[in-house]
C-alpha cells in the first residue's frame, strides 16, 4: 500500500491510530503545510449511538431513516421512520451543486452523527480487481452510465475546482468520456481501505474482501459527495459521520441478523430491491462477492408483471401474491426463475472460489409472495430460502413500530456499517 | 465480525462536521490564543515576582552588610551592658551582705553593767575560702560559698560573775540579734593577773559570740 502524502512513519502510525485529519495549507506556490488536526468522532472510536437515512430511496412517504442505539446485548433502535427529503435534488452536474440545501432531521433522529446511503445512478459499488479500480480511477467510469460523462469529464482543457477537473459551462454540452483518457499527474494505485480518495473528478472507497484476490469498492461523483458532506449543517445533531451507496450499506443490512451470526458468518444473501437486484456472499463475516443479477429487474418489475397478467391495480398486488385462492405462478415464474439462475451460478462461484456451501440463503426485501419464492427455490434448487424481518437481532424501543420493515433496510445496514462495530 | 469491513465511506475526514453548536475550528484558535495569552500572562506574572524578589533580597544583603559594622557595635555594648548588669548583681548581693551592727554597738553601752569593763570587742575576720581546690588547674573565679560565719570576741574585766552574768542575759536580747545569736562559748574566766587600782583582785573574762550568718543574696 503506498501512502500519497510524503509523511514520515510516526505521523502515519498516529494518523492511522489516533485518525487525525489531513489538513494542507499552501503557503506559497511551492510550500504546502500539513497541519493533523483532532476531529471528533473518529475513525477508531465505534458509534454508540447513530442515525441511519436512506436518500433518494423511492418510498413516496420520506426517507427511511433509523435511529440505533449500542446496548450490551445489541442494537436498540430507539426511532425509526420516514423523515421529509431534503429540499432539491441531487446535482447531476457541477453546475448545480451551489444549490446546496440545509437539512435538518425530526428531534427523534438528533444523535451526534448520521450514516447518509444515498441512491445514485451515477454511484458505483462492485466487486474489481485492484488493477480494474487503478483503470478505472484513471481513466473514469467509462464503462458505467452516461451519467458519468457528467461526473468526470476527461476534457484536458476543464476548468479546476476544489483541485478536481469538472465539467466545461453548461453551455457545452457533456461529451462521452472514453474517447479520451485523462493522463493521470502523478501514479495513482489503489486507496487505503477505508479511506476516501478523489481522482479524476470522482471519489472511491474500497475495502478488501475476506481472502485474497477482489476488493469492494464505491464511488462517485466528486460533486455528488461534496453536496452530501454539506447536506447535514454544522453545529446542529446530527452531522454527516458517512456517505455510502444504498447498495454499500444494503450488504451491512444482515450483520445484526440472528441468522447471519448463527452461522458464523458464512452466509449466502439474496437482496431484492425496486430496481435491481443483487447476491452477497459472507464468509467468516467479511464480503466475498457482491454482483448484480444481469437482466433482472427489481421487484417493481415484478409488481407491474402481476398487474398487467392478472389486470390489477397496484393495491392489490399484494393480495395477489399472498392469496392462497390466486395462484401467481404465470406471473411470478419468470421473473424469480432467472434470479435462481444467477443465484445458482453464484453458489457455485462460491462453493469453488471461497469454499462457501450453505443450503439457507438470506432472502432480503421481498415481504410479499414468499411462499412462492421458497417454493420455486425448493424445487428448483434445493435451497431453502429465509426472509427475516430487518429489524430482526435488535430491540424495539417505545413506541417504534415500523410499518414496512424493508423499507429500512438500507438505513439500518448504513448505521450498522458506519458505526463500525465488533459483534 | 467488524462492520467496518462493510463500511465504503465516501466522506473525507476533512469534510467531517461537528455537531456540537460550538465550532470547534473556531474555538480551537481560541483555546490556542488563550491558552498562549494565559502563559504569556503567567510568565508575566512570575517574572514580576521574581523580579520583586530578587529586588527585595538585593536589598536585604546591601543592609545586612550596611548594618555588619552597627551590629558588631551592638554586639559589644550588650556584652558591656551584660558584664555591668553582672556587676551590679553582684554589688546587690554585697548589698544584701552588708552587716548592720551600729545599733546594736549603740544599745551595748545601755545595758553595759557598772562593775564590767570592756577590754576588748572584736569581730573576727571571716575564714578565708579556698580558691584553690588540690587537683585544680586554675584557681576558681570567686568563693564558692556565698555565705560567711563572723565571731564577735568579747574580753573584759569585772569583779564577780554576777555582771558578766547579766552582760549574757543582756546580749540575747532581740535588739542584739544582727550582733550576736545565742551561740556563744565561754573562753576564760580567770583570776586577772594585772594588779588593779586599789590592791583589788579583778576577775578577767572571754567571750566567744557566733555572729548571725552574712548572706551574699539579693
Amino acid at each position: 500500500m503506498q501512502y500519497r502524502s510524503a509523511l514520515g512513519v510516526p505521523q502515519r502510525m498516529a494518523r492511522k491510530v489516533l485518525w487525525f485529519p489531513l489538513v494542507k495549507i499552501q503557503l506559497t506556490k511551492d510550500k504546502v503545510i500539513e497541519l493533523n488536526l483532532p476531529v471528533g468522532g473518529g475513525k477508531g472510536k465505534s458509534k454508540s449511538d447513530i442515525v441511519g437515512v436512506e436518500l433518494f430511496s423511492s418510498c413516496p412517504q420520506g426517507c427511511p431513516a433509523v435511529r440505533l442505539l449500542r446496548r450490551k446485548e445489541g442494537w436498540l433502535v430507539s426511532a425509526a421512520g420516514y423523515v421529509k427529503a431534503p429540499h432539491g435534488e441531487l446535482p447531476e452536474r457541477w453546475e448545480d451543486t451551489p444549490k446546496q440545501p440545509k437539512w435538518d432531521l425530526p428531534r427523534a433522529f438528533q444523535s451526534p452523527s448520521a450514516a447518509l446511503a444515498v441512491n445514485t445512478e451515477m454511484g458505483i459499488f462492485a466487486q474489481a480487481s485492484p488493477e480494474a479500480i487503478v483503470q478505472e480511477m484513471v481513466h473514469g467510469p467509462a464503462s458505467a452510465s452516461a451519467g458519468a460523462s457528467v461526473a468526470a469529464p476527461s476534457s484536458a482543457a476543464g476548468k479546476r475546482r476544489f483541485g478536481i477537473k469538472h465539467a466545461e459551462p453548461s453551455d457545452q454540452k457533456p461529451k462521452q468520456p472514453a474517447a479520451a483518457p485523462t493522463v493521470p499527474s502523478k501514479k495513482t494505485s489503489v486507496p487505503e481501505p477505508g479511506v476516501p480518495v478523489s481522482e479524476n473528478g470522482r471519489r472511491f472507497s474500497v475495502r478488501p474482501f475476506a481472502e485474497d484476490g477482489f476488493r469492494l469498492y464505491a464511488s462517485m461523483p466528486e460533486f455528488q459527495a461534496l453536496w452530501l458532506s454539506r447536506l447535514l449543517p454544522e453545529g446542529r445533531r446530527p452531522t454527516a459521520s458517512s456517505i455510502q451507496l444504498a447498495e454499500s450499506a444494503l450488504m451491512a443490512s444482515v450483520l445484526s441478523q440472528p441468522a447471519f451470526k448463527e452461522s458464523g458468518g458464512d452466509l449466502v444473501a439474496v437482496f431484492v430491491r425496486d430496481g435491481a437486484v443483487f447476491f452477497a456472499g459472507y464468509k467468516k463475516g467479511a464480503p466475498v462477492l457482491w454482483r448484480r443479477c444481469p437482466n433482472v429487474r427489481g421487484s417493481a418489475a415484478m409488481r407491474e408483471s402481476v398487474m398487467k397478467t392478472f389486470g390489477v391495480g397496484d393495491d392489490l398486488v399484494n393480495d395477489v401474491l399472498d392469496d392462497s385462492l390466486v395462484d401467481p405462478h404465470p406471473a411470478l415464474e419468470p421473473f424469480v426463475h432467472p434470479i435462481l439462475e444467477q443465484l445458482e451460478l453464484s453458489r457455485a462461484y462460491l462453493a469453488g472460489k471461497h469454499d462457501l456451501t450453505s443450503d439457507k440463503v438470506l432472502l432480503m426485501g421481498v415481504d410479499h409472495g414468499i411462499k412462492h419464492w421458497r417454493a420455486y427455490a425448493e424445487e428448483s434448487l434445493k435451497v431453502q430460502f429465509v426472509a427475516p424481518d430487518p429489524f430482526d437481532g435488535m430491540a424495539l424501543g417505545k413506541g417504534v413500530s415500523p410499518g414496512r420493515p424493508y423499507d429500512f433496510l438500507v438505513a439500518i445496514g448504513a448505521a450498522v456499517a458506519a458505526a463500525e462495530v465488533e459483534s | 465480525m467488524n462492520s467496518s469491513a462493510f463500511h465504503l465511506n465516501l466522506l473525507k475526514s476533512s469534510e467531517l462536521l461537528s455537531s456540537s453548536p460550538v465550532r470547534m475550528r473556531v474555538m480551537l484558535p481560541l483555546f490556542l490564543l488563550l491558552g498562549c495569552a494565559g502563559m504569556v500572562v503567567w510568565w508575566g506574572v512570575l517574572f514580576t515576582q521574581f523580579m520583586a524578589v530578587k529586588a527585595r533580597s538585593d536589598g536585604i544583603s546591601g543592609d545586612i552588610s550596611a548594618k555588619d559594622k552597627s551590629h558588631a557595635e551592638i554586639i559589644e555594648r550588650q556584652a558591656h551592658a551584660r558584664e555591668l548588669s553582672l556587676q551590679l548583681e553582684q554589688l546587690d548581693y554585697y548589698r544584701g551582705g552588708v552587716r548592720k551592727v551600729g545599733e546594736p554597738l549603740a544599745a551595748l553601752a545601755d545595758v553595759m553593767p557598772l562593775k564590767v569593763q570592756l577590754t576588748r570587742l572584736e569581730i573576727q575576720p571571716p575564714p578565708l575560702q579556698v580558691l584553690q581546690p588540690p587537683g585544680a588547674k586554675q584557681p576558681l573565679p570567686g568563693p564558692v560559698e556565698n555565705v560567711e560565719t563572723q565571731k564577735v570576741v568579747v574580753v573584759g574585766k569585772t569583779t564577780k560573775e554576777t555582771p558578766v552574768l547579766a552582760l549574757m542575759e543582756s546580749l540575747e536580747d532581740e535588739q542584739f540579734g544582727r550582733l550576736v545569736t545565742r551561740k556563744r562559748e565561754v573562753k576564760s574566766f580567770k583570776q586577772d593577773d594585772a594588779p588593779a587600782k586599789g590592791g583589788a583582785r579583778l576577775l578577767a573574762f572571754e567571750i566567744e559570740y557566733t555572729m548571725p550568718e552574712r548572706r551574699f543574696a539579693k
